[in-house]
């Protein structure tokens, strides 16, 4: 079977919607985090498979600045999940009621 | 070497230098160090102003512009960056650690926002967008011995992600429909690509990850949250730096990559403008607490902001720089206060403000009159700016005569805003004071800080010229298609 263009795109929209949801359905914060970096490494598939089908390197180029974000993203993030943690004893999302009208 | 990049040099040498010199610094002098660092913004700022660069200058391939549009928004960012770091100071008594840090961390978001005022290019969109972004995490969340400011820190962490997983995906879908990245070889292609649903999605998912950034309704449920609880001189930058980046970013992605498409979206835009005007201002009225209450007029302010937008005109983007620049000294006035007034009080609520105007006219002044122009009341900087926006929607009603209806649509928000702005007017002249009587006193800095601001508001409202002219001058680079396509379909 010729793999083409399409089932890289797929994959890769499927992998999003599959973080979106988790996004979404889940109440772990650690979960949800995991989630969202599902969806930025869809965005890396989707971007490496039009760099390889279209012969144009900028899009392999945008993957290093991504993965390189990513990584600041989660070393921020886990920390301040972290912190969350040592406060309130908690990972989940409907703790997070402190500020309410 | 290439000049342009200049500014950001600096402002990343600065917040290094400042980094370093933590190290030798006794505790107790620490916060002179924040008086460095704005000393160091304000001369590149005054430097910024003796500096001509050539207006087509650009590097990294024209990935970074040098424009006008460009200048006078590292302008607004660099005088942002002033006030804040200042603010910061005046706040650093209730940090536990990390005085410096605080300050080194706005000096790098504000590095961000000066990329992002050059951005002609999707990558540098994205980078510098995170770079706001990622810093904001730990601004937000700085006070980690309160509650609040890591709720705040961790729900801007998770939407902030969401909205860059979209960003990066639209990016994605648009450098796979067209091949490019760089704005002027998108707008090359765009005449022909405005049929393609793929190129659309992922221009709408960028929209939707700058929208998040201006918190415009959908995607304003973070700003109420992150507001409240972030740290004053924090949530400041964010009403101010995060939001004005994310305008230039979207006035140059909707103008500079796809002006074809933009004239397509204008009615998305208009329903998007009303409907946060409506929200920000609807939600605002039962709120008690001053910097929440900032946060649903923020978003209101998102929504008049995008009023310029809609405008898909020349008058509409300049109107927009001039909105925003009023919108600027206004914000920075009302957090200086908030900062010197919650001192030693628990939470920010509007009964702190009680018999402010016998413990510190000057305070009292500052903060009644940037609620008078958020408000939007003669003869300030918000009336003429609102006015303006207003002028240029109702100028495009000729073609577009839902036009009429969005302009309804925000004076009707203009007058539910009356309520509570004036409500804090009035705690300040006319509740009961039980707190202390005591007078405040402020340092020379903050009260300089005070003074420009007032300064600002009112000449911007009673001598615009020199300020429309300039930002007439800096939109020249963005062209709004001169015929509007989606007339045919009224």
């Amino acid at each position: 079977m010729h793999v083409g263009l399409e089932h890289y795109l797929v994959v890769s929209a499927l992998l999003f919607n599959l973080g979106l949801l988790g996004v979404i359905a889940r109440r772990n914060l650690l979960v949800i985090y995991m989630s969202l970096e599902l969806m930025l490494n869809a965005a890396n598939l989707a971007l490496v498979s039009f760099s390889r089908f279209n012969n144009n390197l900028n899009g392999q180029v945008m993957v290093f600045f991504i993965i390189t974000v990513a990584a600041a993203e989660v070393a921020v993030g886990l920390a301040l999940i972290v912190a969350l943690y040592r406060k309130k004893q908690t990972a989940h999302v409907e703790d997070l009621t402190t500020m309410k009208l | 070497m290439n000049s342009s990049l200049i500014l950001e040099i600096a402002v990343t040498i600065l917040a290094l230098a400042l980094l370093l010199a933590d190290l030798w610094t006794p505790r107790n002098l620490k916060r002179y160090l924040g008086y460095a660092a704005a000393a160091g913004t304000g001369l590149i700022l005054l430097g910024s102003f003796a500096w001509n660069p050539d207006p087509g200058s650009s590097a990294f391939d024209t990935m970074y512009v040098l424009d006008p549009l460009a200048l006078y928004f590292k302008r607004f960012f660099l005088f942002a960056g002033v006030a804040v770091l200042l603010i910061g100071v005046e706040f650093s008594d209730r940090f536990v650690t990390g005085v410096t840090e605080f300050s080194v961390l706005v000096l790098f978001a504000l590095c961000g926002m000066l990329f992002a005022a050059s951005a002609n290019d999707f990558i540098l969109v994205f980078v510098s967008l995170e770079l706001i972004t990622v810093t904001f995490y730990v601004l937000n969340s700085f006070q980690r011995t309160r509650l609040v400011s890591l709720e705040a820190g961790v729900k801007y962490l998770i939407l902030g992600a969401l909205s860059t997983a979209f960003t990066v995906y639209g990016i994605a879908l648009i450098f796979g429909t067209t091949g490019h990245t760089n704005f002027q070889q998108i707008a090359a292609l765009t005449g022909n690509m405005t049929n393609k649903p793929v190129f659309i999605l992922g221009l709408l998912m960028v929209l939707a990850g700058l929208g998040f950034k201006i918190a415009a309704f959908p995607f304003q449920m973070w700003a109420p949250d992150v507001y409240q609880g972030s740290p004053t001189p924090a949530t400041a930058f964010l009403a101010v730096g995060s939001k004005a980046a994310g305008i230039v970013l979207l006035l140059r992605v909707l103008f500079i990559a796809v002006p074809a498409v933009a004239v397509d979206w204008t009615k998305l835009l208009m329903v998007m403008s009303g409907i946060t005007i409506l929200y920000g201002n609807l939600c605002a009225l039962p709120q008690r607490n001053l910097k929440r209450l900032l946060g649903y007029s923020s978003i209101a302010q998102a929504g008049y902001l995008l009023l310029g937008v809609t405008a898909m005109s020349a008058a509409g983007n300049s109107s927009v720089l001039f909105y925003l620049t009023g919108y600027l000294f206004t914000v920075l006035a009302a957090f200086m206060v908030i900062a010197i007034v919650t001192r030693g009080v628990d939470g920010e609520d509007v009964s702190a403000l009680a018999g402010l105007h016998q413990r510190s006219p000057l305070l009292a002044t500052a903060l009644t009159l940037s609620m008078v122009s958020l408000a939007g009341i003669p003869p300030l900087a918000g009336f003429f700016g609102k006015f303006l926006l207003l002028k240029s929607v109702l100028e495009r009603g000729a073609i577009q005569p839902a036009c009429y209806w969005l302009v309804g649509v925000a004076l009707v928000g203009i007058v539910i805003s009356f309520y509570y702005y004036l409500g804090v007017v009035r705690a300040i002249f006319w509740s009961e004071n039980s707190g202390s009587n005591e007078r405040i006193s402020i340092s020379w800095p903050s009260r300089a800080v005070l003074l420009v601001c007032i300064g600002g508001m009112l000449y911007l409202g009673l001598m615009p010229n020199r300020v429309v002219n300039a930002s007439v001058q800096a939109v020249q680079v963005l062209k709004p298609t001169s015929m509007p396509r989606a007339v045919v379909r009224f």
